[in-house]
Formats: structure tokens, C-alpha cells, sequence
């Protein structure tokens, strides 16, 4: 039976009925028409679908929108400041770390959660960090340097 | 590639959720956790049998199950606060069903007294499947591979199960009674998982043997606790072992070995070849059987070692 749920997403309440079985993605793509998270394997493999549910990094492919209800979401859509790109998207453009981009708002949404949870990470941390997230063009040297990068920006920054 | 109908309910206490599932005679009603299970699980394979298959595996074996029926109705724990959370009461650590496994990594608790269950946790999934999955999902699944399902029967671990008739305690040791299979009744829910604080010359160890260092299933698993007395002799201890049976299986034999004596290495050496024969390892596309057998050897013996190595660490400061 569907279901009324309230959530903010990027900022912005919503309430929209949902179906149980609906998931956080579909939700996102399909009723909100928010394109940016992807869907690569809907099973927990690729992190394609990758966004911030409080704060934490989930696969939405495997959470219900229902789950959902109460929480807040950021999503790729949200990470930009306007028309300035979040450092973290600066470095993989200015790093090379996207060919087909397919894995990437979902490589960024992790990566800005683990620059918040921990600000200096080492290589192997953002290694970590990652290893839920497929990339299956760069090679993730190119993501491992950008994560580095984008360190270095807000550390500047900060 | 949908998922199929169901209805959701999310209770916001145990007793509601008990409740629910009073009539759950026919198993139509399931528990969803973190859902990195049972969302995979129920899901329409489009591809029924998408498995690799290899030499020597025994015929069937490698054929993907067909999903169950879908469940009618899906009950979420995730807003029962009582079901979260790791805490110490007098001599138990008691850790909740929902407890997530990024929990269990980010635990002093865990990681100093039940060092195996730290170890299992860190090692299990993906940060994304750990920020989720929940231990008493991965516990419920009852994988014969499952990364906490392991330490916890080394650990010795007693799990409460509730349900609207009252609650019971039963050894994680005697739960899992086959691949996916456990002696919970349609209307029960495991609210805690309980160990026993170890002594304090105790020590345990968990090894993942796994072909890459992130979302990978185990091709064995050992979990090891051992205490020794005062003049260091091998007072207790256990063996638990994953992916070489259809369910955890304990080396009772292996352990006997050890009681009583001073933990040299040929001792242990000696021991880890008694586990090796009593593990019932198969052939698969992860391992082959002789493959698994030799890795079991070749790991209790490390993990036995490093128990030892890790009580003489704490008595030495
Ligand atoms: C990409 C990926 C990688 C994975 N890697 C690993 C790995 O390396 N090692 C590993 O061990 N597992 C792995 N898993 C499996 C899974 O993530 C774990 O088993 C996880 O801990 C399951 O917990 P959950 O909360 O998601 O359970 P759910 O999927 O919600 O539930 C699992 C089962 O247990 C039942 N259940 C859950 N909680 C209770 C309860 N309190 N009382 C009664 N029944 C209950 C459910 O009804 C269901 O049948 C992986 C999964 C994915 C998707
Ligand atoms: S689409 Fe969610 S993990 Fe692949
Ligand atoms: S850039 Fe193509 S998958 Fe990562």
C-alpha cells in the first residue's frame, strides 16, 4: 500500500506517496527526476548509487524510500554551490579521474563523506574508502589523486 | 529488475514488531534489517543460473537458488531504538540485532575484548555494505561464510530471541543449522547478540581468505579465542571455522589437542592439521576442496599463533 513519506533532499522537503516496495534510488531518478545518482547493478555492487542518507554514504539501491522517510538526503545534484563546482568535483575534473563518468557522483558523494569524517585521510584510507565504489575505466589511480587534491584545496581552505 | 510487491511496516517498538509477526504462520511475513540480504535475495533473477561453474565441482552445486516466494509483507526493525547499540552489563557485552557493522569497526569494546568480531567486521562487505548490514542480519542469514557469523561462535556468543510468547537464549553455536537455515521460528526476532567479556588472558583472531580485499566472500574464514593460565598453558579456547561446511563448524578435536599444554609451535602446527580434518570443505567456483583444506591448516596454525602472540602482548604490559 503506498505511503506518505517526508524527506529532504539536497535541501528541499519533500512528500510524495510511495509504493513499499520503491527504492531509495528509483525514488530519486524516477519521482524526483534527480538523473545524477546511477544505477549500475541494483545488488550492492558498484556504489554507482552512492548518496548521503544523514550524513553517511549508502548504496540507495538497497534501502526502501520508505527507510527514508524522515531522513535527510544529499544527492550529486546537491554538492555544487550554484555554478561553483564542490572542490571535491573541481579535483576529479582538474585530476582526470572521470572517463565515462558513470561511477562518478557516486565516487564524489563518498569521497566528500570521507573528507568530512576524516579531513587528512592516507592513501590507503581513500583506498578504504572507495573499495565500494567500481570504477571500471580509470583504474582508480586518477580518483586516489583527486581525493588527494581535493584534500589539499579544503585544507587551504579551511 | 524490480522488486517485487510487498507491503512495509515499521514498527517503532520490539512489542509492536512481535505483534505483527504472532500470525506469521506460513513464513509470508519476513524481517528486513539492513536489507543488504534480503533486498538481493527476493529479488526476480532474470538469469536463473548465472553462476561460473568449474572442474571437479559436484553437480548442482553451483546452481543459483531460486528466489522464495516473496514475502507479503516486510516488517523493518530500523526504527526500534531498544534494538541498537553495543553496551557493557556487568561481565557480558551485549551488542543489538540492528547494531551496524561500521559500529562494530568504530568500537573500542569490540575491538579490545572481542578482537575476532572487530576483525570480522572490518573485513566483511564494503563500507558501503557495513554502513547498512546490520550483525544480526548477517547473523540471521546464517551464510556458512558470514565474516561476524564466524567470531561470534568462536566468541561463544548466546543470541536472545523474542517474540510475543516470551524470549529464549539459545548459542550461536547450535543456531545455524544450514546454508541460510537456523532454528528461529517464523515469530521470533534476535534482539541481542551476548558474550562473555574474555578473561584477561584471553586473546582472539579472525582470517578472511579472500581473492580481493573488499566485497569479496570469504573462500575460508577462521575465527580463534584462547586463554591461557599462569604458567601458560592453554586453559580453553575455540576454533571456528567458515565456507568448509554447510554451516560454522567448531575443530572440538583440534582444541582438545591444546588443553592443558604449553602453546609451542609444533603443538599448534599439530593442532591446526587435526582441524584440517574435521572441516568439510566442497568444491566451488571460490575454491577448490583440497585448496580449502590446506588453507585451513595453513590458518588456524597463523590464527593460533597470533592469539598467543596477543596474550603475551597484554601481559606484557
Ligand atoms: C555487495 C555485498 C557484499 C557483501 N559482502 C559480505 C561479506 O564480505 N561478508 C559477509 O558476511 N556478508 C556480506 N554480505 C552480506 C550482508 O551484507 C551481510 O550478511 C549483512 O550483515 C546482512 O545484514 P542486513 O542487516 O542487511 O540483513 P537483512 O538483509 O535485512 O536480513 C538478512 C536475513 O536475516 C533476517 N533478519 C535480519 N535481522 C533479523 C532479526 N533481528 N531477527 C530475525 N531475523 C532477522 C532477515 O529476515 C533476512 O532473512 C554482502 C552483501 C552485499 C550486498
Ligand atoms: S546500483 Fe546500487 S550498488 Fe550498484
Ligand atoms: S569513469 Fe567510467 S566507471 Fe569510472
Amino acid at each position: 500500500m503506498k505511503k506518505i513519506i517526508k524527506l529532504k533532499v539536497n535541501g528541499i522537503e519533500y512528500e510524495l506517496a510511495v509504493e513499499p516496495n520503491r527504492t531509495l534510488v528509483d525514488f530519486i531518478r524516477k519521482d524526483l527526476g534527480l538523473t545524477g545518482t546511477k544505477k549500475g547493478c541494483s545488488i550492492g555492487d558498484c556504489g554507482a548509487c552512492t548518496v548521503l542518507m544523514d550524513g553517511t554514504p549508502v548504496f540507495s539501491c538497497l534501502v526502501l524510500a520508505m527507510e527514508a522517510d524522515g531522513c535527510g538526503i544529499r544527492t550529486i545534484e546537491g554538492v555544487a554551490d550554484g555554478n561553483k563546482l564542490h572542490p571535491v568535483q573541481e579535483a576529479f575534473v582538474s585530476e582526470g579521474a572521470i572517463q565515462c563518468g558513470f561511477c562518478t557522483p557516486g565516487m564524489v558523494m563518498t569521497s566528500i563523506a570521507l573528507l568530512k569524517d576524516n579531513p587528512h585521510p592516507s592513501e590507503s584510507e581513500i583506498r578504504r574508502a572507495i573499495s565500494g565504489n567500481l570504477c571500471r575505466c580509470t583504474g582508480y589511480q586518477k580518483i586516489v589523486e583527486a581525493v588527494k587534491k581535493a584534500e589539499e584545496e579544503l585544507r587551504v581552505k579551511s | 529488475m524490480s522488486l517485487p510487491k510487498f507491503d512495509l511496516l515499521q514498527p517503532k517498538t520490539l512489542q509492536e514488531a512481535c505483534d505483527v509477526l504472532k500470525d506469521n504462520r506460513n513464513g509470508s511475513i519476513r524481517i528486513l534489517a539492513g536489507g543488504t540480504d534480503i533486498l538481493v535475495d527476493i529479488r526476480r533473477k532474470i538469469i536463473p543460473e548465472h553462476l561460473p561453474r568449474c572442474k571437479g565441482c559436484e553437480p548442482g552445486s553451483l546452481t543459483a537458488q531460486t528466489a522464495p516466494p516473496p514475502p507479503k509483507l516486510l516488517v523493518a526493525l530500523s526504527r526500534i531504538p531498544e534494538l541498537k547499540g553495543i553496551r557493557i552489563v556487568d561481565d557480558e557485552i551485549r551488542i543489538g540485532a540492528m547494531t551496524v557493522i561500521a559500529e562494530l569497526c568504530q568500537s573500542e569494546i569490540v575491538k579490545t575484548h572481542l578482537t575476532a568480531l572487530y576483525e570480522g567486521a572490518v573485513s566483511l562487505g564494503s563500507p558501503l555494505v557495513r554502513n547498512r548490514g546490520a550483525i544480526g542480519g548477517n547473523i540471521c542469514n546464517a551464510r556458512p561464510a558470514a565474516d561476524t557469523l564466524i567470531p561470534a561462535v568462536a566468541l561463544n556468543a548466546t543470541l536472545k530471541l523474542q517474540s510475543a510468547q516470551g524470549a529464549r537464549d539459545i548459542p550461536v553455536s547450535e543456531f545455524v543449522t544450514g546454508p541460510g537455515k537456523t532454528k528461529i521460528q517464523s515469530d521470533e526476532i534476535l534482539t541481542e547478540i551476548i558474550f562473555k567479556i574474555p578473561n584477561n588472558r584471553s586473546a582472539s583472531a579472525f582470517y578472511k581468505l579472500a581473492n580481493r580485499k573488499a566485497l569479496e566472500i570469504s573462500i575460508v574464514n577462521i575465527a580463534v579465542i584462547l586463554t591461557l593460565d599462569n604458567e601458560g598453558a592453554v586453559t580453553e579456547g575455540r576454533i571456528a571455522m567458515g565456507a568448509v561446511g554447510p554451516t560454522p563448524i567448531i575443530a572440538l578435536e583440534a582444541m582438545k589437542s591444546l588443553i592443558g599444554k604449553k602453546p609451542s609451535d609444533d603443538l599448534l602446527s599439530k593442532a591446526a592439521r587435526i582441524a584440517a580434518s574435521e572441516a568439510k570443505p566442497i568444491s566451488d567456483h571460490r575454491g577448490a576442496m583440497i585448496y580449502r583444506r590446506e588453507m585451513v591448516e595453513v590458518l588456524v596454525h597463523r590464527m593460533l599463533n597470533e592469539t598467543v602472540n596477543r596474550i603475551d602482548l597484554i601481559k606484557g604490559c
